[in-house]
């Protein structure tokens, strides 16, 4: 039972680290909290369950198109939505990305309805016996999926270009930008990056609960919960913030209640943001001014 | 007096518009006044927290929901008078207020709006799960509002009650705005840190906005449950507080004829896009984004920009 739940809670955990990632990614180059996140990954999820019915498109081929569909729409997202006020007062680019929101929410109700559809999964379900425990491969598979595009953001951060002006941008804007990083084009990056890790949260977590154009808003809720215990600005701050999140909820539906557990994650989002407003890691408060 | 007239005929018209248009429509004309000045208060609560304090709220309708069913539980059960149970309603959702902006006694920036986000995640399953006190999915249904022995038993007569309820918040939030709070949060608004080191409690006037902001969604809240008589917890959905929002700042959220523009649009925009029916939130969100691009002031600035062009070209 322990290592059922410690594993499915892992697994659960991956996916929220996904989206969280793709919001840290966006909120370290641009100071913006993209509420949209999850609805996009959402609306991606949808058209690759079009890829897979109706083009008939194997399973594997669409978890790597998809993605990049994700990462592509997102990049014109932020071409022409985004950066035409990214020089106004930080509330309205908010303000936008909540327009975002609903536009991609109702798009999807309204091009493929309001019922939830049964998604395919890349990974057999039936749990496998491994050292006494009965561990489904799905969990698994979604760990190691996860694992992968951690991996990936890793390497592209520590060792391209890109990754490095990046990083630099994050670390001291002005600075960066004195240097001859593209600020600009830091911000298309980090949107194009954040949809594609985005969309690939979206695949992987329609198979547990259904597609359908709500899917999103609870698992958004705990990214934000679990970016928010890793302080918001730090990539492995959210992937343990959000494992945490997901062990915890797993534990808590194991042992205490289901209903309750979107009201968990809002729980922690108040506690934390009370007692330790820069994540559980963070040994000193910095504060940008 | 010509001079006061021409320094106030807004709100002279305004409030005339007011007393005059309930006579002139149809019973449904006065259900959509009712719901033009019920959203207004929302609308209202969203320029005090957004335009005032500079912070975001996408959990409102889990203040409505406060408002709504604290008033409907205290009338039904306790057996209180409607104004009673109207107050009550805005009384308990200020103090969920306070409890969601707590964590700006420590953080900065846009954090708070994660936490609305959360709360009305958890005010909607809690109304849902806890069937003995809501109906759940049956609902609940709630009285028609009575004052002083006498039952409102048409939309007119309570069109005016809210038209009373209404001007009064709206001449508070005005004298709100003049006063050493409202002041000391546009300060913060425009730099904290300025603000704070002319001796400006940042996290107490923040709290104060959102339990005025919350305490003004809660008396719509419980309007609105007397108006429509059935409370269900499908209406206070995560897509309510969206939409909240959209009309708050497409009305504009300066002042209160952007409130109240705001409301005339999200009341009269389902009339207006019956055919497009699920693309009708679509249609808002479109609204929403270009509005932020081309008319961040709202409906409300739209007189003055349009001056502005016109200056322009000559």
């Amino acid at each position: 039972m322990l290592a059922q739940l410690i594993v499915s809670g892992l697994a659960l955990g991956s996916v929220y680290a996904l989206l969280g990632l793709a919001l840290v990614l966006i909120h370290k180059a641009t100071d913006i909290v993209n509420f949209a996140q999850g609805e996009m990954a959402m609306f991606m999820t949808f058209v690759a369950f079009v890829m897979i019915t109706q083009l008939e498109l194997p399973l594997p081929l669409v978890f790597v198109v998809a993605p990049l569909l994700g990462a592509a729409l997102a990049a014109v997202t932020e071409r022409i939505v985004m950066r035409p006020i990214s020089d106004g007062p930080p509330v309205n680019a908010l303000i936008v990305t909540i327009g975002l929101w609903i536009v991609f929410n109702h798009t999807a109700g309204w091009i493929w309805g309001y019922d939830p559809y049964r998604f395919p999964s890349l990974f057999p379900a039936d749990p496998v016996e491994i050292v006494g425990a009965r561990i489904s491969p799905n969990s698994l598979g979604i760990i190691a999926v996860a694992l992968a595009v951690m991996a990936g953001l890793y390497v592209f951060f520590e060792y391209t270009r890109e990754g490095t002006a990046m990083r630099a941008a994050s670390m001291n804007r002005r600075a960066a930008q004195l240097m001859g990083v593209n600020i600009k084009r830091v911000a298309f990056l980090s949107w194009t990056l954040a949809g594609g890790v985005g969309t690939v949260c979206g695949l992987l977590v329609a198979p547990i609960i259904f597609l359908d154009f709500e899917m999103m808003v609870s698992v958004l809720l705990k990214a934000f919960a679990g970016a928010i215990l890793g302080g918001f600005n730090s990539l492995p701050g959210a992937v343990i913030g959000c494992m945490l999140i997901g062990i915890a909820e797993t534990f808590f539906g194991g042992y205490v209640s289901t209903a309750f557990k979107d009201t968990f994650a809002f729980l922690v989002i108040v506690l934390v943001l009370m007692f330790r407003p820069s994540g559980l890691f963070s040994r000193t408060a910095v504060k940008k001014v | 007096m010509t001079l006061w007239l021409r320094k106030n005929w807004i709100p002279v018209a305004l409030l005339a518009a007011g007393l005059v248009l309930p006579n002139l429509v149809e019973h449904y004309g006065n259900f959509i006044l009712a719901s033009i000045l019920v959203y207004s208060l929302v609308s209202l609560s969203l320029t005090i927290l957004i335009g005032f304090a500079g912070q975001i709220s996408i959990g409102h309708a889990g203040f409505w929901a406060l408002g709504a069913y604290g008033s409907a539980l205290v009338v039904t059960e306790l057996g209180a008078p409607f104004l009673v149970g109207v107050l009550v309603g805005g009384i308990v959702a200020a103090l969920f207020g306070a409890v969601v902006a707590l964590p700006a006694l420590r953080v900065q920036g846009h954090y708070l709006a994660i936490a609305t986000l959360g709360f009305a995640l958890f005010v909607q399953q809690v109304l849902f799960e806890w069937e003995s006190l809501t109906g759940g999915r049956q609902g609940l249904f709630v009285p028609r509002p009575e004052i002083f022995g006498y039952e409102l038993t048409d939309d007119y007569a309570y069109v005016y009650l809210m038209l009373v309820i209404v001007v009064l918040l709206t001449w508070m939030t005005e004298n709100f705005r003049r006063s050493h709070t409202g002041r000391a949060l546009m300060a913060l608004k425009m730099s904290t840190v300025a603000a704070e080191v002319a001796g400006i409690n940042r996290a107490r006037h923040i709290i104060i906005a959102f339990m005025l902001s919350a305490f003004y969604t809660g008396i719509s809240g419980a309007l609105y449950a007397h108006l429509i008589g059935f409370l269900s917890t499908e209406t206070f959905t995560f897509t309510t507080s969206l939409s909240f929002l959209t009309m708050a700042v497409i009305g504009g959220l300066g002042s209160y004829v952007g409130a109240l523009l705001g409301a005339i649009y999200l009341t009269m925009a389902p009339e207006v896009f019956r055919e497009f029916k699920d693309a009708q939130m679509v249609v808002y969100g479109l609204t929403l984004i270009l509005c932020m691009q081309f008319l961040p002031g709202g409906l409300a600035s739209l007189p003055e920009r349009l001056r502005s062009l016109r200056r322009r070209r000559t």
